[in-house]
């Protein structure tokens, strides 16, 4: 089901925001020589999500197009922690890429999707969207060591 | 997607409050219904003249301290209501959309707008600062203070239960007066959350008071002599025939904002992309149900190749609105807010077949997301060829119908919104500053769109209206509301 609201695209963004959460404190609790990176991913996971909440509940108004904002559709953007207990590191931080090329895809095209509207939510998306890219690089450098 | 928890469980009772306590009303008791699910979740009193009358008088009796109170400790119960509604952000919004019906993030934008007008209020100490000259005589001052008057009434109507009481109250109380709130019977809930935490924030007993009901308490407040001033929303018979003229003759001051039926003027240069959207929200927003909501879409050009495409997308759109429960976030729009309103709908878009106008999207049969009945449900409608003489084209018809009307020219397109009655929100969509400047100018509308579907002021500016959307002199919000609940004392002073 596709996904038009505000309400729900924020709704999703916590979710997302949340399973990359798990996934990441799962790979603190395996992998002992980045523990630290991985918490603190884990951590700035959820300053993300109230930086979104906040710039939605503060600009949110019923004269702006709060319920025709979006075209998402979720099953794009979710991912399935498929982590299988004894994984090399090596896969773990690949899995973790993957994961944040797609959390990247999805606050670009929502920050696209709502440009016109709200645009402290616009910006909030692309903040993070950025922050993760940075992301990106550091994840491929742990590849490289 | 899954449902949102509703805070309301059960069947909730409403009270009065009055003389800050909750107390039990004499009167009849009605049935509070949740327009989506059909489902009783409250009962409410329809309160009696005595009752009216005592909150009147705990309020007259609060006045004479609360006015000595130094405006910034007023403003300091402002700000704890502040920060208390935004604890309650969420609460106060799925209340909204359990007694309203509206969609989740309409209830939320409600209660946004709502606390704005309180974060303005808390600027009263220098909102409501008066004026000095000095010697405009030799040796003599004189100033201007503008100074609070007693006991003001605010009637509130169905469709935007928490929000529009706030249009008035905060600033109301932040000038010294106290208040009597009469909430619409059929959603008395974020009222009633409203005033708990007005309760909790501090306002002394008699300064903030909620009396439930219907004619009763609105005749209760026209006659009292100790209600200085009423401010209503609400439709233009009521507004013009009851409060004005009432206010009137019995020299109460008044703000009446009344009906609409607000034309979407189209160029054929406007950004589809973004337009098509604002008009889904102008037009199907809270199902049609605001005095803001786009009511005629008059497309100007001759341009057959435009007005196809433009008419297709817009067909498009307004047919994959999602409808349900506005608890569930996927949904775009809910029901209206009883059968007997869908059934006033329902009867115009007979009229509008009978008419002669072309039902382009049927409304009639909506498919309900969820399995709720479709009792309180209208889908979105849309009707073309609509002219001037047509019913359908100039009554407010509070629901989600579209009429669709075109003009040669934009000349042509103002003299048709000039022509009617109404004049509350008017908006064009264009890419053309000149086009946009000629219309803003030309229009005779208290708000104007440029680009924007819900014409809809922010708390610091005056929510306006012209013609038959309005009857009084100041509006609610900002600076305006400021002036409306105080009146100006001039000092002339010398000293021998």
């Amino acid at each position: 089901m596709g996904i038009q609201t505000c309400s729900g695209a924020i709704s999703l963004s916590r979710d997302l925001e949340s399973e990359a959460t798990k996934f990441y404190q799962t790979l603190a609790q395996t992998f002992e020589k980045e523990k630290e990176l991985f918490l603190a991913f884990a951590k700035e996971n959820e300053k993300y999500t109230k930086q979104i909440e906040r710039a939605y509940y503060g600009v949110i108004t019923d004269a702006i197009e709060g319920c025709f904002a979006f075209d998402l559709d979720p099953e794009d953007y979710r991912f399935k922690n498929t982590l299988v207990k004894d994984a090399g590191y090596a896969e773990a931080v690949a899995e973790a890429l993957m994961m944040e090329e797609t959390l990247l895809k999805f606050y670009r095209v929502a920050a696209e999707q709502s440009k016109h509207l709200m645009a402290d939510v616009p910006r909030a998306f692309l903040s993070v969207a950025k922050k993760r890219s940075e992301r990106l690089s550091k994840l491929k450098s742990l590849l490289e060591k | 997607m899954a449902l949102l928890e509703e805070p309301i469980k059960g069947i909730k009772e409403v009270k009065n409050y009055i003389n800050g306590e909750w107390v039990d009303s004499k009167g009849k008791i009605v049935d509070v219904v949740n327009p989506a699910t059909g489902k009783v979740m409250g009962k409410c009193p329809i309160s009696t003249k005595e009752e009216i009358n005592a909150a009147v008088e705990a309020a007259k009796e609060a006045f004479p301290d609360w006015r000595r109170t130094t405006p910034l400790a007023r403003s300091r119960c402002l700000f704890r209501l502040k920060e208390l509604l935004e604890e309650n952000f969420e609460e106060i919004s799925r209340i909204q959309t359990m007694e309203h019906g509206k969609c989740i993030d309409e209830s939320r934008g409600e209660t946004r707008r709502g606390i704005e007008n309180v974060e303005v209020a808390c600027g009263i100490p220098t909102l409501m600062q008066g004026y000095y000259s000095e010697d405009i005589a030799s040796g003599i001052d004189e100033w201007v203070i503008p100074t609070p008057m007693g006991v003001f009434g605010i009637i509130g109507p169905f469709n935007f239960p928490f929000m529009i009481p706030l249009w008035s109250a905060p600033y109301a109380v932040a000038t010294g007066n106290c208040i009597v709130i009469k909430p619409s019977s059929e959603v008395p809930f974020s009222q009633m959350k409203l005033a708990e935490l007005a309760e909790e924030a501090g306002f002394p007993p008699g300064v903030w008071n909620v009396v439930n009901g219907g004619r009763t308490v609105v005749d209760g407040m026209l006659e009292h002599k100790d209600i200085v001033g009423i401010t209503f929303v609400g439709s233009t018979p009521i507004g013009k025939d009851v409060i004005y003229k009432r206010c009137g003759e019995t020299g109460k001051r008044v703000i009446a904002q009344c009906g609409a039926k607000n034309f979407m003027v189209i160029m054929p240069d406007c950004n589809i992309k973004a337009t098509v959207p604002a008009l889904m929200t102008s037009f199907f927003g809270n199902a049609g149900q605001r005095c803001l909501a786009g009511a005629n879409l008059l497309i100007v050009g001759e341009d057959e190749k435009f007005y196809n495409s433009f008419m297709e997308e817009v067909t498009n759109m307004s047919s994959r609105i999602r409808m349900g429960y506005g608890m569930d976030e996927s949904i775009q729009m809910g029901p209206v807010r009883d059968k007997e309103k869908r059934d006033n709908i329902m009867g115009y878009i007979e009229i509008g077949i009978k008419e002669g106008a072309k039902l382009r999207l049927d409304g009639r049969k909506p498919k309900v997301e969820g399995g709720y009945p479709d009792t309180c449900f209208v889908g979105p409608t849309i009707f073309e060829n609509v002219t001037t003489d047509m019913k359908i084209g100039n009554d407010e018809i509070f629901g989600p119908v579209m009429s669709v009307f075109r003009a040669k020219t934009l000349d042509e397109a103002i003299r048709i919104c000039n022509a009617s009655p109404f004049g509350n929100g008017h908006a064009i969509f264009t890419q053309n500053g000149r086009s946009a400047r000629d219309f803003q100018y030309n229009v005779v509308s208290g708000n104007v769109g440029i680009n924007i579907g819900i014409v809809a002021p922010v708390a610091f500016f005056p929510f306006s209206g012209m013609k038959d959307s309005f009857f009084g002199v100041l509006h609610t919000q900002g600076q305006e509301a400021v002036r409306f609940f105080t009146e100006s004392k001039v000092i002339i002073q010398r000293w021998f």
